[in-house]
């Protein structure tokens, strides 16, 4: 574990820490040769951890979670219909493919609209009923709108005995947001959410494809002037 | 057809004590049946896939380290199966107990109470106390559209409605959405079930009162119903239906099960197409026409001597008008009647609409032809005619000036002048329609619901139907009545019960005469086809 960055290293304070190769990537991209392994993991790898920064670690698997959302784009044309073509062919069938089309769904709109579920049910020819009932299993599918930045704070048991209660308040303080809900500026929603696979360092926030760790209620501003 | 080599094979196990031999393959809650035992269940049901979602019909096998699902679990040979050992009990009222932590205590006001599953085994197995201190859920209602009404705090996740829709219907409007405890059962946000003619089977499955009917809501308890088992009236597929009746009026129908015809299931339209029964303004005398031209009601014995005398002898031939709702029995009876006085011919209307099949079950069909007895009218020589509304088609009747027989159909569109050339008009129906008004006799019947009868459905599969409700005044099955007067113009007995009115088809019909009413029993049997059966049947 690297330890935290020193702001020596951090050139611009308000960009996203340089990344580093990710000395854990095990993946191969192989079926997909022309997505660099940065499209796939988010830029930043884990290595550099500064706690104001995030950095992407898990969260690199979840490259939909992103900041830059096109409600009124279409999902499956061009490089998306070529990654949605991949995705079927990986499956036996339609269904299985399902959650990574609706992946790229939201990859793109930023949420699952009911609408959105319609274009997925269609383009996959499964029952619009189907697919909200497995859009709605999952929780990592937004199925309203989101801020430009989700807020994931991690309540459960690790962090919740670790402050984590306090850190939720203290976002929905500092961004005037109500729980769940879009903050007026469209920049933040902050929620709850059960462990996120970080246990070892609470409490732990997830903003879109980064992850903050040892988050205490104080490093709250700061973290939010480095998104602004 | 291959001759039979190997025997199925078979597997022998014990179920509760009792030694029996299944097909191999068999699950156990089928072999459990077999011998009599119900294992309690909410997700299986006969005639959906089973995914063992709910775990209520957990038992016991010898041997096996952990309990196993009845409706998943097959037998295997040697199996010893224990519904009701302890660790079988144990485990259902836990799962009972869980059940309950949100459940509503609505049974009060629940459509469902009475023939409630999740009442039937809590008070058979459930535990006596739950240990919940926690306020349960509340989730509300929601319209489904069609007739379903959506009670979410009382459904228990079953899913038999989400595979209904999914399996048999092959509409799936139906999805489980969110997960754990938000688990709730819904449509694509506002696309409901309208438009879907299958949907109100899932009120039938729900094994709780989740799912309830709109038409149905609050109108009876279930304990108060009386339920005659019938045919559906309301096309010529003939499903096997209740008729469940309080106070003397049909409350609902619901499928009877019959694989044959219907399987497990029937549609919307028929379901809900039943306040014609229950309708009032019957005849409930018979109606002479005296000297002056008025009808004034007459006992029967007057009514049908005086038939007899203005029939007997009379060779002219006759024409009828016959409807489709009544009964095989009238309607040979009524040909009987009609051969006796010199032969004629006949027709019948029928309202027509369209097909609709059941996917998941396609030889179950709403059929074009919106009546029951079609094709018992045809095969008795009854040709059709008229529009696809039922209007029409019998114009050259105003003029008619022998003997004219009107047989149940109101005939609703025709003038004032309809019958009135007849030498003699005799209607037999259940309403005062205008259509009797020139007739000089007026007789009542019953509907198929008052009466025993059978009809033949679209198979050529002869059905039979329990009388539900009681006789308006002195109306009488069609067949009675035009089996005394056959026996006042000829020289038979009358008949004195619907078997004697079935077997007297025969005489008219061979290949009635190959049916017995004893083989007809609750599922029916097959007419053979008519090979070498005389001019007058259509297919
Ligand atoms: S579903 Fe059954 S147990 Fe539940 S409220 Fe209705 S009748 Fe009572
Ligand atoms: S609504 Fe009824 S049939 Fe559907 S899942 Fe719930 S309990 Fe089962
Ligand atoms: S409990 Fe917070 S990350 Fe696991
Ligand atoms: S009936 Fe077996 S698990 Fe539901």
């Amino acid at each position: 574990m690297s330890g935290h960055a020193s702001a020596a290293e951090q050139t611009d304070p308000t960009s996203w820490p340089t990344a580093v190769a990710n000395p854990g990537y095990a993946g191969d991209t192989g079926e997909f040769p022309q997505l660099t392994e940065d499209d796939i993991r988010g830029l930043t790898y884990v290595g550099l951890r500064p706690r104001d920064g995030g950095h992407a670690s898990v969260a690199g698997t979840l490259p939909y979670q992103v900041a830059e959302k096109r409600p009124a784009d279409p999902i499956f044309v061009g490089e998306y219909e070529e990654r949605l073509v991949k995705v079927l062919s990986r499956y036996p069938d339609r269904q299985a493919a399902l959650l990574p089309a609706l992946h790229i769904a939201q990859e793109i709109r930023g949420h699952l609209s009911a609408e959105t579920m319609d274009e997925v049910a269609e383009r996959l020819q499964l029952p619009p009923a189907y697919v909200r009932g497995v859009a709605t299993f999952y929780t990592m599918y937004n199925l309203g709108q989101v801020g430009k930045y989700l807020i994931q704070v991690c309540t459960n048991i690790s962090c919740n005995l670790c402050g984590g209660d306090a850190v939720f308040e203290a976002f929905l303080d500092a961004t005037g947001a109500d729980a769940g809900a879009v903050s007026d500026n469209g920049l933040w929603t902050v929620m709850e959410v059960e462990c996120l696979g970080a246990c070892g360092f609470p409490t732990v926030v997830q903003i879109n494809d980064r992850f903050f760790e040892n988050v205490r209620p104080e490093d709250v501003p700061a973290i939010l002037a480095r998104l602004t | 057809m291959a001759e039979e080599t190997t025997a199925i094979e078979t597997v022998t196990c014990t179920i509760d004590g009792m030694e029996m031999t299944v097909p191999k393959g068999t699950r156990i809650i089928d072999a459990a049946a077999m011998a009599g035992i119900d294992a309690p269940h909410y997700c299986y049901h006969p005639g959906l896939s089973s995914p063992a979602q709910c775990r209520m019909c957990l038992v016991e096998v010898e041997k096996v380290p952990k309990l196993v699902p009845a409706c998943t679990g097959q037998v295997a040979d040697g199996n010893v199966i224990r519904t009701q050992s302890e660790n079988a009990l144990k485990a259902r009222e836990g799962v009972l107990e869980f059940y309950m932590v949100n459940h509503p205590l609505d049974c009060p006001v629940c459509d469902q109470a009475g023939e409630c599953k999740l009442q039937d085994y809590i008070s058979a197995e459930g535990p006596a106390m739950g240990r919940l201190k926690e306020p349960k859920r509340v989730l509300g209602r929601d319209d489904f559209g069609g007739d379903v009404l959506f009670y979410a705090d009382r459904c228990v996740m079953c899913t038999r409605c989400v595979r209904f829709m999914r399996e048999v219907a092959q509409d799936e409007r139906l999805g489980v959405v969110q997960r754990g405890s938000r688990n709730v059962i819904d449509t694509f946000f506002d696309e409901g079930l309208d438009g879907n003619l299958w949907a109100d089977n899932i009120v039938d499955i729900c094994p709780v009162g989740a799912l309830v009917s709109k038409d149905f809501l609050h109108k009876a308890r279930a304990w108060d119903l009386d339920r005659t088992p019938s045919v559906c009236p309301n096309c010529t597929q003939g499903c096997n239906i209740r008729l469940e009746t309080r106070d003397n009026q049909v409350m609902r129908i619901k499928p009877r099960p019959n694989e044959e015809v219907n399987s497990h299931w029937m549609c919307d339209f028929g379901r809900l197409n039943y306040q014609w029964i229950n309708r009032g303004g019957r005849i409930e005398a018979p109606l002479v026409r005296d000297a002056s031209g008025r009808l004034s009601p007459v006992s029967w014995s007057e009514a049908l001597t005086k038939l007899a005398d203005a029939l007997r002898g009379s060779r002219a031939g006759a024409k009828a008008v016959v409807s489709p709702f009544m009964a095989n029995e009238d309607i040979g009876a009524l040909r009987r009647v009609m051969e006796q006085v010199g032969g004629g011919s006949g027709v019948f209307r029928v309202e027509t609409g369209e097909e609709v099949t059941l996917p998941g079950f396609p030889s179950l069909k709403l059929r074009t032809d919106r009546a029951a007895n079609v094709h018992g009218a045809e095969a008795f020589g009854f040709t059709r005619t008229g529009d696809a509304d039922g209007n029409g088609g019998i114009a050259d009747l105003s003029s008619f000036d022998g003997t004219l027989f009107v047989l149940g159909d109101e005939l609703a569109d025709v003038d004032a002048t309809f019958g009135a050339s007849a030498g003699l008009f005799v209607y037999v129906g259940h309403f005062l329609a205008p259509a009797a008004r020139n007739a000089h006799f007026v007789l009542p019947a019953t509907t198929f619901a008052e009466m025993e009868g059978t009809f033949t459905n679209v198979q050529r599969r002869v059905q039979r139907f329990w009388p539900a409700l009681q006789v308006p005044g002195m109306a009488r099955p069609a067949w009675q009545i035009l089996g005394v007067l056959l026996a006042g113009i000829g020289d038979e007995g009358a008949p004195g019960t619907a078997a004697d009115a079935f077997h007297a088809l025969g005489s008219v019909r061979p290949e009635f005469g190959t049916l017995q009413w004893a083989d007809l029993g609750a599922g029916g049997a097959l007419l053979p086809q008519p090979a070498a059966v005389g001019a007058g049947t259509q297919g």
